[in-house]
């Protein structure tokens, strides 16, 4: 197994900052995403543990940043119950944002008849779409009665991880059937949060989900993978270059246990099956390879070491 | 009547009420319904499925004409030029419109913002038709975004929804189920109440 990763992000001018990139390939790390803006660049990577100092030095000569990002390498749903005025872009978008901050990727879904309290439900496709990510948010609403007892069958069916955001402060976890987490603070808003108290309450959502994260992770070592995600990305990228040709943000969107590669599935699910890794492996035999419930993608769900019988 | 002198969102938690007036204030922002209304009660009975409404208007706002916005006046009698010169930008679009339907698009000539310039044959006629021409009528348009403001406030499973506009009152119901008449009614009570308040 390869030393122990640190998922950082590092923001800095976009003036050399491929030594950064080059550095960080030296080391044995992962760029997992690459964001130019203009003149500013942002990096998403994994470094390994040991070298982590060299990178934060080279950053600093380059006047950048390097930050840990604790949710890099996770994919987040962040489901709210319509797309309409009502729900989007106030607080649903704002709870993204924190996520990406932290280093996940998100998706924002709407349901189509999430709104309401008698009349709202999920359908199955959109469950199978959330339950492909890592873990699901929920942005509800103000009213505890809606959050406590209208609501929570729109959990009903999710395997990942669920949680809840929605104003009322006082509720607690127990309190809202099916989630696994609640935070408050975060209703219903028709205005960018941006008040302390509101920034406040997201700084303790990204806190929390980083807690659910670090357990999910703890959980998936005592089981590792039977490749890392990261460097299953990293074949891809040399083996199949029309990635590149990917306009989306994240071409290839890691997951904890599996990546999302976002090629149509009928042109290229045999390519990605026939991953070949300097072990003699090929990625079929470690990962099962499904089309993805969004879009025409290729989703990768990595096995398990006790299902393989080896990592490589 | 003052602007927005009574402005009170009630719930069966008082707390989300409190959450909830900053929603309907973000939106009377938004829709600039500040000014026109007087007074606002809304009542929420997330147990019932239930939204109230009742809003008292101030009176009512006059049309524009052009002459409450821009200076007309004869600019060149010889090339028979009319000049509208514009005091208030705010409805200059629509200004702009009612002109080019008037005269076709090209000969409104607008040299910079401000300045209008056209040509008529009889100009006094032509300038004393321009100054009372009405180019927005603030009132119509104030129901469309009251019915707008309460769409927007509602919550958004409530989509039976009951409402009537008379004269300055607007009462608005709205609920998942089927209304019922005594909701209804308890809302037109609202309003009675906040008519009363004066």
């Amino acid at each position: 197994m390869a030393a122990i990763l640190e998922p950082y992000i590092y923001e800095g001018g976009i003036h050399k900052h491929t030594l950064i990139t080059e550095l960080l390939e030296d080391l044995g790390g992962y760029l997992i995403q690459k964001i130019p803006a203009a003149t500013e660049v942002t990096l998403v990577m994994l470094i390994p543990r040991d070298d982590v100092h060299l990178i934060e030095e080279l950053g600093k000569k380059l006047l950048g940043k390097l930050t840990r990002a604790p949710l890099t390498g996770t994919e987040i749903a962040v489901v709210s119950p319509t797309l309409a005025s009502h729900h989007l872009p106030h607080s649903a978008c704002d709870v993204a944002e924190f996520m990406r901050r932290g280093g996940a990727n998100t998706n924002m879904i709407g349901l189509a008849r999430g709104m309401g309290r008698r009349v709202s439900l999920s359908d199955n496709y959109e469950r199978k779409l959330i339950n492909e990510h890592d873990i699901a948010l929920f942005s509800f609403g103000t009213f505890s009665d809606c959050i406590k007892n209208k609501k929570p069958k729109l959990l009903e069916g999710i395997t990942i991880p669920r949680i809840v955001a929605g104003g009322p402060r006082n509720l607690k976890t127990e309190d809202v059937a099916n989630a696994d987490l609640y935070v408050g603070g975060i209703g219903r808003v028709a205005h960018r949060m941006r008040k302390t108290g509101e920034l406040s309450s997201l700084d303790v959502l990204l806190e929390k989900v980083v807690e659910v994260v670090e357990k999910m992770r703890e959980d998936l070592a005592k089981d590792p993978l039977a490749v890392l995600p990261a460097r299953a990305m990293k074949e891809i990228h040399e083996q199949i270059p029309e990635i590149f040709n990917v306009l989306s943000p994240a071409p290839i969107t890691l997951q904890l246990d599996g990546l999302r590669v976002k090629l149509p599935y009928d042109e290229f699910h045999e390519r990605v099956e026939d991953l070949e890794f300097d072990e003699g492996l090929k990625l079929s035999d470690m990962a099962v390879i499904t089309k993805s419930k969004m879009k025409n993608y290729i989703l990768v769900k990595i096995k398990r070491e006790s299902e393989v019988g080896f990592t490589a | 009547m003052e602007a927005l002198e009574t402005f009170i969102v009630e719930s069966t938690v008082q707390d989300e009420g409190d959450a909830y007036k900053s929603i309907v204030a973000d939106i009377i922002t938004e829709l600039v319904l500040g000014g026109s209304i007087g007074r606002i009660k809304v009542v929420i009975r997330p147990e019932d499925s239930l939204f109230q409404m009742a809003v008292i208007l101030r009176g009512s706002q006059p049309a524009v004409k052009v002459s409450d916005m821009a200076e007309v006046e004869i600019s060149n009698p010889i090339k028979k030029e009319i000049t509208v010169s514009i005091e208030q930008e705010k409805y200059l679009p629509e200004l702009l419109e009612k002109l080019w339907a008037r005269y076709g698009r090209t000969k409104v000539y607008q040299p910079e913002r401000r300045t209008l310039v056209m040509s008529a044959e009889d100009l006094d006629a032509e300038v004393e038709f321009l100054k009372n021409m009405v180019i927005a009528d603030p009132q119509k348009t104030l129901q469309s975004r009251l019915v707008e403001m309460a769409i927007r406030a509602t919550p958004e499973g409530f989509r039976v929804r009951y409402h009537s506009m008379d004269n300055n009152v607007f009462v608005f119901a709205a609920s998942e189920d089927i209304l019922k008449p005594e909701w209804i009614e308890e809302a037109r009570q609202m309003a009675k109440e906040l008519m009363g308040a004066e």
